[in-house]
C-alpha cells in the first residue's frame, strides 16, 4: 500500500471550483478540490518492457492546476479515467530492471502514454515519431489516458509509486539535481514548441506569460532559433527578470504589451468599439503562454497578418476574428515528440546556469500538505517561485 | 473621517494663518508693498438693521437692564418732554464714566431707547470686530471718529435714517467728576440737520465707576438722571453761540438736579449757574466732591412701587 | 496702479502661502527665511482694444503700414498661435480674432482674394474646429474653415513644405509651402512668456521635424540659459538665424500682443493676491473650495479648472519687422514679470499648476509636468538660475493625472519604454528620437487625430535637461512613488520630508526660494 493524491470525479467540487475559483482562489485548494490524500494499492506490472518507479519528486503543473479548479474543457474528459494519481512531470528511481536500465536507476518520464506503452500497433503518428499526437490514446491494455498522471492504471507523480514504460523513460545524467530534472519534462514540452512556431532568422517573437511555461519557451527559442526580437510578457518583478536571463530582448507589463508591439514593429493601432484594442501589423510569431482568454488574444491582435500564434497553454475560449481576418496560423503544441529528440534537447538546456538556478528554487511540499502546495502554485508567480512540486518521500 | 479631520486641520490652519479675531499682520519685508488701510474700523450698518435690534432688545432687556439695575439704583426725571417732543433729536450729556451710556439708554422710554444711537469713540469702541460687535449689541454704539477722518457710517446718515443720537461733546470721560470743555460737533449736528438738542444731566456715576474702573462700586449707588427742555439753533445763530446755549443748559440741568428747578431757574436768569466745570481748587477736593453720592441720606430700600 | 513684484521673506508674521498641485492647491508653511517671490500686480490694461489695434497696424515698426502691403491679386497668409497659447485659455473674444478682423477689413478694403489662414501649431496636436473657432472668432471661422482657408498647419505633409536652405550653422529650414510662397505673412502672435514671439513664431511654429530637430535636442537646450531669455538661448539663436534667413524670402509682418496676469477670474482671484491681504471671502472660498476637491471626483476637478477662462487685459500690440516688434514686446513682458532677485540659493521650491501649454483640454501627464517644472518655471529667470549649481529643486504635483490617449499617445511609450532605460535627455535622444519621430503609426494620428507628434514628448525632455544637468536633486511632494522613481526622481510626503531627503546633498539648512507662479514670473536672479 502506498500514499497517494488522488484526483476522483465530484461534480459539485468541480462545479464550485469553476464558479468561484476565480475570485476566491482559497477555495480551490480548499472544498472545491477533488483531490483527497488515500492509501491505495501500488500500480501493478504485468508487462515486458513496464517497471515500477519510486516517485522522488513531481511537480504541479499549470493543466493541473485547470483541471482541478474545474476550468479545463470537458473535451478532456474522455481521455482521462478516473480516479487517477495526477502527476506527469515525475524524476523518479527504478524499482525494477527495465530492459537496459537498471533497478535504482534515476529517471524522467516523457507522460506521454503510446501505441508502444499500450502494446497496440504504432498508429501513423507514432510510426514517423510523432508520439504527442498518437491516435490510440484510450485504447490497448491501459485505460483511457492521454498522460501519466491522467490514467487511472499507471499511477501518477503525486504518489509513492507509478508504472511506466521503457518508452517513456530517460535517464538523468549524473551530477543533476532532482529539482533540475523534475524541469526537463516542462522543458522538453518547450523545446516542442519551439519547434512549432516555426521562427525564421531575425524573426519577433511575442511570448505571452513568463510562468515556467512562458520562460522556458524563451529558453527554446533563444537556443533553438534564430529569432530576432522576443518580448516577453510578465506581470510580476522576478519574472521580469528572469525572462531576460532566459533570453528575453524586451519585458513588458500585461497592460503595456500591444503599444510596446505596436512601437517597435511600427504597427498602427485600432480601437474597436466595446472591445480591445488590436493591432495592424504586429510580431511575426506569438506564443500564447499563460492559456486565459486574455492572454490569448493579446497573442491573436499583436500578430501581423500572415503571422503564427502558437497556442502553448490550454487554451480558453477567445475572439477568433482576428485568426480568420489576418489569416493567422494558429496552431497547437502538445507535449513533446519523440522523433525531436525533445528530451535530449531538453536534458541539455537543463544544464545551463540559467535553469540550475532556476531550479534551486523549486519549492517541495510533502504529499499530506497538497492544500498548502496548491495554494503555492496557484499564487507562484506572485510568490516569486516558477516550479511547486511534490516529495512524496518526504513526510515533514 | 479623514475629511472631517482634513477641515478641522485647514480650518485650524487658517484661522491662525490669518490671526481670526485678530488684526491680520503684514510680513515685514513685505511692508512696502502695502498701500495704508483706508479705515481700520469696522462697518457698523448691520447694528440698525432689524435682525440686530431685535438681538438688542433681549441683549438689553434680559442682559444690560437686570445688570445695571443690580448694580444701582436710578431716579429719572424730566420724560415728560419727551412726550412732547418728535423724534429724531440729539441728547446731549455730560461724560463722568462708562456708566453713562447705559444708563441714558435705559432711563429712555423704550421706543425712543430702540431707536438712539450712540456716538462712540472709532479708535476704541470699533478697533476690534468683537469689540463694535459687542458694544453695537449692548450699546447701540456707531463709530465716530475724535480725531477726524472718514467714517464707515455718518452721524448724518443716522440722523436720516432717523435715529436720534447720544453724543458726549466732552469726547471723552472726565478724570475728576467734572464736567469738561465742549466740543462743536453736537452743536453743528443739531444746526446742519435741523434737529433739537435735548440736554442731559446726570450725577453719580463718577462716584459709582470713575475712569480706571472695571466695574461698579459695591452698594447700588444712586444715581439721578434729568431731561431737559429740547433747544434749537436759531436761523441765524452761529454754531458757536448754539453751542453755548447747549453748554448752559446742562449746566442749568445739573444745578436743578443738585437743587430745584426754582432756584436753578433764577440763577440761570442771574446768570449765577454755578460752574458745571468745577471750583478752582486741588484736585483732591474737586474729586471729594464728586465722589458724595447725589441723595447720601437715600434710605438702602424704598416703595418698590416708586424705584425706577 | 499695479505694484510691483518683490521678494519676501518668510517671518513669523507670514501667513500659510498657496502652493499650486495640479488640480488643485495646498497652504504650505515655508520655514522662516524662505525667500518667495511674488510677480508684479497686473498692469492696466489698455483703454480701447480695437483703437490699440488700429494704431499698431497703421503704424508699424521699420515697415510700411499694413494697408499699402495689401493689394489686389496678391497671395496673403495670417498665421496665428495655437491653443498652447495663452495659458489658461483666454475669455473670448480672443485678441487673436480680434487682430485677424482688423487685418481681414484692410485685406476686404484692397481687394485681396487669396487668403489663407494658418494655425501654427508645428508638431502640436491639430485643434479641433471648437478651439480654433474660439481662437479667431466665428465670424472669420465662418468665412473660412468651410472652405479649407482655415486650418492647422501640418508638419508631415510632405507636398506641402517648402525647403528654403539651411542656415549659415547648416540648419534646414522647411517651412509651411503657402506661407513661404506668399506675398505677405501675416503673423499674429501672444506673447504671454519671454520666450514667446520673435523669429520664434514663423520659424518654429510653421517648420517640420526636418527644421526643428536643430534647435530642440538636448545639447541646445542645455545651453539655452535661459530659453525666456533669447539673447542667451541657443535654442533662441538657432531660431534667429533661422528667421533671417526666411526674412529675405518671405515678407513677415509680424503682429505681438501682450498680456496682463489677469488669470484667475472670480472667485478664484484670491489665487492671485498676496495671501496676506486676503479678505475674510477670500479665506472662506479658499477653505470651501479646498474641502470641495478633497472629495471632488477627479473628473469634476478636472472640469472645474479647465473650464475657467482667463480674463486677461492687454497690455499692448506692437506689428512690423519681427525684431523690432520683439523688442518692444519684450518691453511689455518684462514690466508683467521680472522681478529682481538677489542672489541664488539651495533649493528652489515650485508648484506645478493643472495646465501647461500642452495639456489644455487634456491631462497634464507626469512627463508634462516635468516639463512645467523643471522646463518652463525652473527657466523663468534672466541672468542666471534662481538656485546653485548642484542645488535641490522640489516640485509640487501628484502626477497621478494619467496620460490623455487621444493627445499623447507617444508619451505612453516614451514613459513605459524610453524613460524605463534612461531619463538622460541625451541618451534617450540618440538612441529613440529618430524611431518616433518617423513611426509611422504617431505621423498617422498627428495628421488625422488629435495627437501630438511622435517626437514631442522628446521635446518635453529637453526642455528639463537644462534643469536636470544643473540640479543635483529632485524631489516631488505629495507625488506618487513609483511615478516620480520611473521620471529619475523622487517623491516626499511633505516639504519637511523633501527638504529632509535633500539635507544630503544641500545641508540640514539651506536657503530656499520658493516661486509663487501663476501668475508669470521671470527672475533676474543677479
Amino acid at each position: 500500500m502506498m500514499l497517494a493524491l488522488e484526483m476522483f470525479r465530484s461534480v459539485p467540487r468541480t462545479v464550485a471550483g469553476r464558479a468561484v475559483g476565480g475570485r476566491m482562489p482559497g477555495i480551490l485548494s480548499g472544498f472545491a478540490a477533488p483531490l483527497r490524500l488515500m492509501t491505495i494499492a501500488e500500480p501493478k506490472i504485468d508487462r515486458p518492457g513496464w517497471a515500477r518507479l519510486k516517485t522522488r519528486l513531481s511537480g504541479i503543473c499549470g493543466s493541473d492546476l485547470g483541471m482541478l479548479s474545474g476550468k479545463t474543457s470537458l473535451y478532456f474528459s474522455a481521455v482521462v479515467s478516473l480516479p487517477f494519481v495526477p502527476g506527469h512531470e515525475v524524476v523518479a528511481e527504478l524499482i525494477d530492471d527495465c530492459e537496459d536500465l537498471p533497478a535504482g536507476a534515476r529517471v524522467v518520464v516523457d507522460p506521454v502514454l503510446t501505441c508502444a506503452a499500450r502494446g497496440v500497433e504504432a498508429c501513423s503518428a507514432c510510426s514517423t515519431g510523432a508520439t504527442n499526437r498518437c491516435e490510440r490514446i484510450t485504447v490497448g491494455h491501459l485505460a483511457p489516458g492521454l498522460q501519466t498522471g491522467f490514467c487511472k492504471d499507471t499511477g501518477g507523480g503525486w504518489g509513492q509509486q507509478l508504472t511506466a514504460h521503457r518508452s517513456q523513460l530517460h535517464p538523468v545524467p549524473e551530477g543533476f539535481s532532482d529539482e533540475q530534472a523534475i524541469l526537463i519534462e516542462p522543458l522538453a514540452c518547450a523545446v516542442h514548441t519551439a519547434l512549432r512556431a516555426g521562427v525564421a532568422t531575425n524573426d519577433r517573437v511575442l511570448i505571452s506569460g513568463a510562468g515556467s511555461v512562458g520562460l522556458f519557451a524563451t529558453l527554446a527559442l533563444r537556443h533553438l532559433t534564430d529569432a530576432g526580437e522576443i518580448i516577453v510578457v510578465a506581470k510580476h518583478a522576478h519574472q521580469k527578470e528572469l525572462a531576460r536571463e532566459f533570453g528575453a530582448t524586451e519585458v513588458v507589463a500585461p497592460g503595456e504589451v500591444l503599444r510596446r508591439v505596436r512601437r517597435s514593429t511600427g504597427a498602427f493601432q485600432l480601437k474597436p468599439e466595446f472591445s480591445a484594442p488590436y493591432l495592424l501589423g504586429g510580431v511575426d510569431v506569438a506564443i500564447d503562454a499563460v492559456g486565459s482568454k486574455q492572454s490569448l488574444e493579446t497573442a491573436l491582435h499583436a500578430t501581423r497578418a500572415g503571422g503564427r500564434v502558437v497556442l502553448s497553454g490550454m487554451p480558453a475560449a477567445a475572439d477568433l476574428s482576428a485568426a480568420w481576418f489576418r489569416e493567422l496560423e494558429v496552431v497547437g503544441t502538445y507535449a513533446s515528440a519523440q522523433h525531436e529528440e525533445s528530451f535530449r534537447i531538453a536534458t541539455e538546456l537543463a544544464a545551463t546556469d540559467a535553469v540550475q538556478q532556476l531550479a534551486k528554487n523549486v519549492a517541495s511540499y510533502p504529499l499530506h500538505r497538497w492544500r498548502e502546495a496548491l495554494d503555492h502554485a496557484h499564487s507562484a508567480g506572485r510568490l516569486g517561485t516558477v516550479k511547486v512540486a511534490f516529495d512524496p518521500r518526504s513526510s515533514r | 473621517m479623514s475629511f472631517l479631520k482634513e477641515s478641522v486641520d485647514d480650518v485650524r490652519l487658517v484661522s491662525r494663518g490669518w490671526r481670526w479675531g485678530r488684526r491680520a499682520q503684514v510680513p515685514r519685508s513685505a511692508e512696502e508693498y502695502v498701500p495704508a488701510a483706508k479705515s481700520t474700523v469696522f462697518p457698523s450698518d448691520w447694528s440698525r438693521r432689524k435682525p440686530a435690534m431685535a438681538a438688542r432688545e433681549v441683549a438689553q432687556k434680559a442682559g444690560l437692564q437686570p445688570l445695571f439695575r443690580s448694580v444701582s439704583r436710578t431716579r429719572v426725571e424730566g420724560l415728560d418732554v419727551l412726550a412732547r417732543t418728535e423724534g429724531p433729536v440729539i441728547f446731549v450729556a455730560n461724560h463722568a464714566s462708562h456708566l453713562d451710556t447705559p444708563l441714558i439708554l435705559l432711563s429712555l422710554p423704550d421706543e425712543w431707547r430702540r431707536r438712539t444711537a450712540v456716538a462712540a469713540a472709532a479708535d476704541y469702541f470699533f478697533d476690534t470686530w468683537w469689540r463694535a460687535v459687542g458694544s453695537s449689541l449692548f450699546f447701540n454704539t456707531f463709530p465716530i471718529d475724535r480725531r477726524g477722518g472718514t467714517m464707515a457710517a455718518t452721524p448724518g446718515e443716522v440722523l436720516a435714517d432717523g435715529w436720534s443720537l447720544v453724543i458726549f461733546p466732552e469726547g471723552t470721560r472726565s478724570t475728576d467728576g467734572w464736567m469738561g470743555k465742549f466740543r462743536m460737533g453736537a452743536a453743528f449736528l443739531a444746526k446742519e440737520h435741523g434737529v433739537p438738542v435735548v440736554p442731559v444731566a446726570h450725577r453719580g456715576t463718577f462716584a459709582a465707576m470713575p475712569r480706571g474702573q472695571g466695574w461698579p462700586a459695591r452698594g447700588r449707588r444712586q444715581l439721578t438722571i434729568r431731561f431737559g427742555e429740547p433747544i434749537s439753533a436759531g436761523d441765524d445763530e452761529s454754531v458757536r453761540d448754539f453751542a453755548a446755549r447747549v453748554k448752559d443748559s446742562v449746566a442749568a440741568l445739573l444745578d436743578e438736579d443738585r437743587s430745584t428747578w426754582w432756584e436753578a431757574k433764577r440763577r440761570s436768569a442771574d446768570g449765577t449757574t454755578p460752574d458745571p466745570t468745577g471750583p478752582p481748587v486741588a484736585a483732591w477736593r474737586r474729586v471729594w466732591e464728586q465722589t458724595e453720592s447725589p441723595e447720601p441720606d437715600a434710605p438702602a430700600r424704598r416703595l418698590a412701587a416708586w424705584r425706577r | 496702479m499695479s505694484r510691483p513684484g518683490f521678494v519676501l521673506d518668510v517671518d513669523d508674521r507670514t501667513p500659510p502661502l498657496i502652493v499650486h498641485e495640479g488640480l488643485g492647491f495646498r497652504l504650505e508653511s515655508f520655514p522662516l527665511g524662505t525667500r518667495v517671490v511674488y510677480p508684479p500686480e497686473s498692469l492696466p490694461a489698455v483703454p480701447d482694444v480695437d483703437q490699440a489695434i488700429r494704431d499698431a497696424l497703421l503704424h508699424p515698426h521699420d515697415m510700411d503700414p499694413l494697408p499699402e502691403l495689401l493689394f489686389a491679386g496678391m497671395k496673403l497668409t495670417i498665421a496665428f498661435d495655437d491653443i498652447s497659447l495663452p495659458l489658461p485659455t483666454m475669455r473670448p473674444p480672443d485678441i487673436r480674432g480680434r487682430i485677424i478682423e482688423h487685418v481681414l477689413t484692410m485685406a476686404a478694403d484692397a481687394g485681396v482674394d487669396d487668403v489663407e489662414l494658418i494655425a501654427a501649431n508645428a508638431l502640436h496636436r491639430r485643434m479641433t474646429e471648437a478651439e480654433l473657432k474660439h481662437i479667431v472668432g466665428e465670424r472669420v471661422f465662418r468665412s473660412f474653415y468651410p472652405q479649407g482657408k482655415l486650418y492647422n498647419f501640418d508638419a508631415e505633409d510632405r507636398d506641402n513644405l517648402s525647403h528654403l536652405g539651411t542656415t549659415e550653422k547648416g540648419e534646414d529650414i522647411e517651412i509651411s509651402k503657402r506661407a513661404a510662397e506668399s506675398d505677405l505673412l501675416v503673423y499674429v502672435n501672444v506673447n504671454l512668456v519671454a520666450m514667446d514671439g520673435g523669429h520664434k513664431s514663423v520659424g518654429i511654429g510653421l517648420a517640420s521635424y526636418k527644421s526643428l530637430r536643430h534647435h530642440h535636442n538636448a545639447k541646445t537646450m542645455v545651453q539655452s540659459r535661459s530659453f525666456m531669455d533669447h539673447k542667451h538661448s541657443a535654442m533662441h539663436h538657432s531660431a534667429w538665424r533661422i528667421g533671417r534667413v526666411i526674412k529675405d524670402t518671405v515678407k513677415v509682418f509680424q503682429i505681438e500682443t501682450t498680456l496682463n496676469n489677469d488669470i484667475f477670474p472670480k472667485p478664484y482671484d484670491f489665487l492671485q493676491k498676496r495671501e496676506w491681504e486676503w479678505s475674510i471671502k477670500d479665506q472662506a472660498t479658499m477653505l470651501g473650495m479646498r474641502r470641495g476637491l478633497s472629495i471632488a471626483p477627479p473628473k469634476l476637478k478636472h472640469k472645474m479648472f479647465h473650464d475657467l477662462r482667463s480674463v486677461y487685459g492687454l497690455t499692448g500690440v506692437n506689428a512690423g519687422e519681427v525684431e523690432a516688434v520683439h523688442t518692444k514686446t519684450l518691453e511689455k513682458v518684462h514690466q508683467q514679470h521680472l522681478v529682481e532677485v538677489q542672489g541664488q540659493s539651495d533649493v528652489l521650491v515650485m508648484g506645478i499648476p493643472y495646465v501647461g501649454p500642452y495639456n489644455v483640454n487634456s491631462s497634464l501627464n507626469p512627463i508634462l509636468a516635468t516639463c512645467m517644472g523643471l522646463g518652463y518655471y525652473f527657466n523663468s529667470y534672466i541672468g542666471q538660475p534662481v538656485v546653485r549649481k548642484g542645488g535641490a529643486v522640489i516640485l509640487y504635483h501628484p502626477l497621478n493625472e494619467g496620460f490623455n490617449q487621444l493627445h499623447h499617445p507617444s508619451y505612453v511609450d516614451f514613459y513605459e519604454e524610453v524613460l524605463a532605460e534612461s531619463t538622460d535627455p541625451a541618451v534617450v535622444g540618440e538612441k529613440y528620437e529618430q524611431q518616433f519621430a518617423e513611426d509611422p503609426w504617431y505621423r498617422h494620428l498627428y495628421r488625422t487625430s488629435h495627437a501630438y507628434h511622435g517626437v514631442h514628448p522628446f521635446y518635453m525632455w529637453y526642455w528639463a535637461a537644462h534643469a536636470m544637468d544643473h540640479v543635483d536633486e529632485v524631489i516631488w511632494v505629495g507625488a506618487d512613488r513609483k511615478v516620480a522613481a520611473r521620471l529619475g526622481f523622487r517623491a516626499a510626503s511633505t516639504l519637511a520630508d523633501a527638504l529632509e531627503m535633500a539635507s544630503g546633498t544641500v545641508g540640514t539648512s539651506p536657503s530656499i526660494t520658493y516661486l509663487h507662479n501663476p501668475p508669470h514670473l521671470l527672475a533676474h536672479v543677479r
